[in-house]
């Protein structure tokens, strides 16, 4: 019987740990795996249990540029919403430029650190799903105050609720690429700049 | 004045004290868990140790690995003169916000 965690999770947890905690820290992750929950609970909620802790080592890691990322998208539904105006086009790609640098810089922060450019696309995933959920959450809080005639034709003018509601789930896979460029340069600069 | 920790820097720091020479992650995340009365993510202590550590709080070590860890080495902290000195600043004032007032406390619900 297998008496160790999936290895694709262990090698998740790699990418968002600086290498010299990994060792430590799977270590100690390994160590409560083997000897209290897998004989506790059975292979099958160990594994859960392991993920769950990935998942959180993944949160903490990216979170603050999530929080980032939905803030910038946030405030601009606000503007468009409550300081609407015919130049869309200058407000795009303003916010389009802060998305794809933190993008890029979540990617390369997090290779950096692991030396993966595998590890720039997931933290990118991650980054831009964890933004996704908390976008929604911020725009339906605007939409749930603010709904009045005014309001909702600023909101139709500048490109409807579907924007609010369903671009921050469309810019997941942009944001899987952005981080993937972000982390090639990272694992590329760290593996120059920082040779085993 | 220097920064006081949270409570739940606190219960790190207390941990590290507790254990003295085996103080590493699996080992301050359970002290912690007890102290607290309650489950405590595990990438929570870590967190918390890494900021401590920033701080300059405390410092670690490696030690060797063992075989139910694959080998993977242990991390040790020990509290260093600033850590002691925080903790201290930390008792103090909790002293003295309750100082004069009885224990327990009794409210008016």
């Amino acid at each position: 019987m297998r008496t160790r965690p999936p290895v694709w999770a262990e090698a998740t947890l790699r990418i968002f740990l600086k290498a010299d905690a990994f060792a430590s820290v799977a270590g100690d992750l390994l160590e409560q795996y083997r000897d209290s929950i897998l004989p506790n609970c059975g292979l099958a909620s160990a594994d859960r249990w392991y993920l769950k802790q990935v998942a959180g080592f993944a949160l903490r890691s990216v979170f603050a540029w999530a929080a980032l990322f939905a803030g910038a998208f946030v405030a601009r539904s606000a503007l468009d919403w409550f300081r609407p105006t015919n130049d869309f086009q200058t407000r795009s790609h303003i916010s389009t430029a802060i998305a794809a640098a933190l993008l890029l810089a979540v990617g390369f922060r997090t290779a950096w650190q692991s030396r993966s450019f595998t590890a720039g696309a997931i933290a990118g995933f991650v980054t831009t799903a964890i933004a996704a959920a908390l976008s929604i959450v911020g725009n339906a809080a605007l939409f749930a105050t603010w709904h009045d005639p005014g309001t909702m034709s600023a909101i139709q003018d500048s490109g409807g609720l579907g924007e609010a509601f369903e671009l921050p789930v469309v810019l997941i896979l942009p944001g899987i690429v952005l981080g993937g460029v972000g982390g090639l340069v990272g694992a590329g600069i760290s593996r120059l700049a920082r040779p085993t | 004045m220097a920064e006081i920790p949270g409570t739940f820097e606190q219960a790190v720091l207390l941990a590290i004290v507790r254990l003295g020479d085996e103080a590493y992650g699996r080992a301050i995340l359970r002290t912690v868990e007890e102290g607290l009365g309650r489950e405590v993510a595990p990438g929570a202590v870590q967190a918390t140790l890494e900021r401590l550590e920033n701080k300059g709080l405390v410092r670690s070590q490696f030690g060797p690995g063992t075989v139910i860890r694959a080998g993977r080495p242990r991390r040790y902290y020990q509290l260093k003169s600033s850590g002691v000195f925080a903790l201290n600043q930390a008792r103090k004032t909790v002293e003295r916000l309750w100082c004069g007032i009885p224990s327990p406390l009794k409210g008016h619900a």
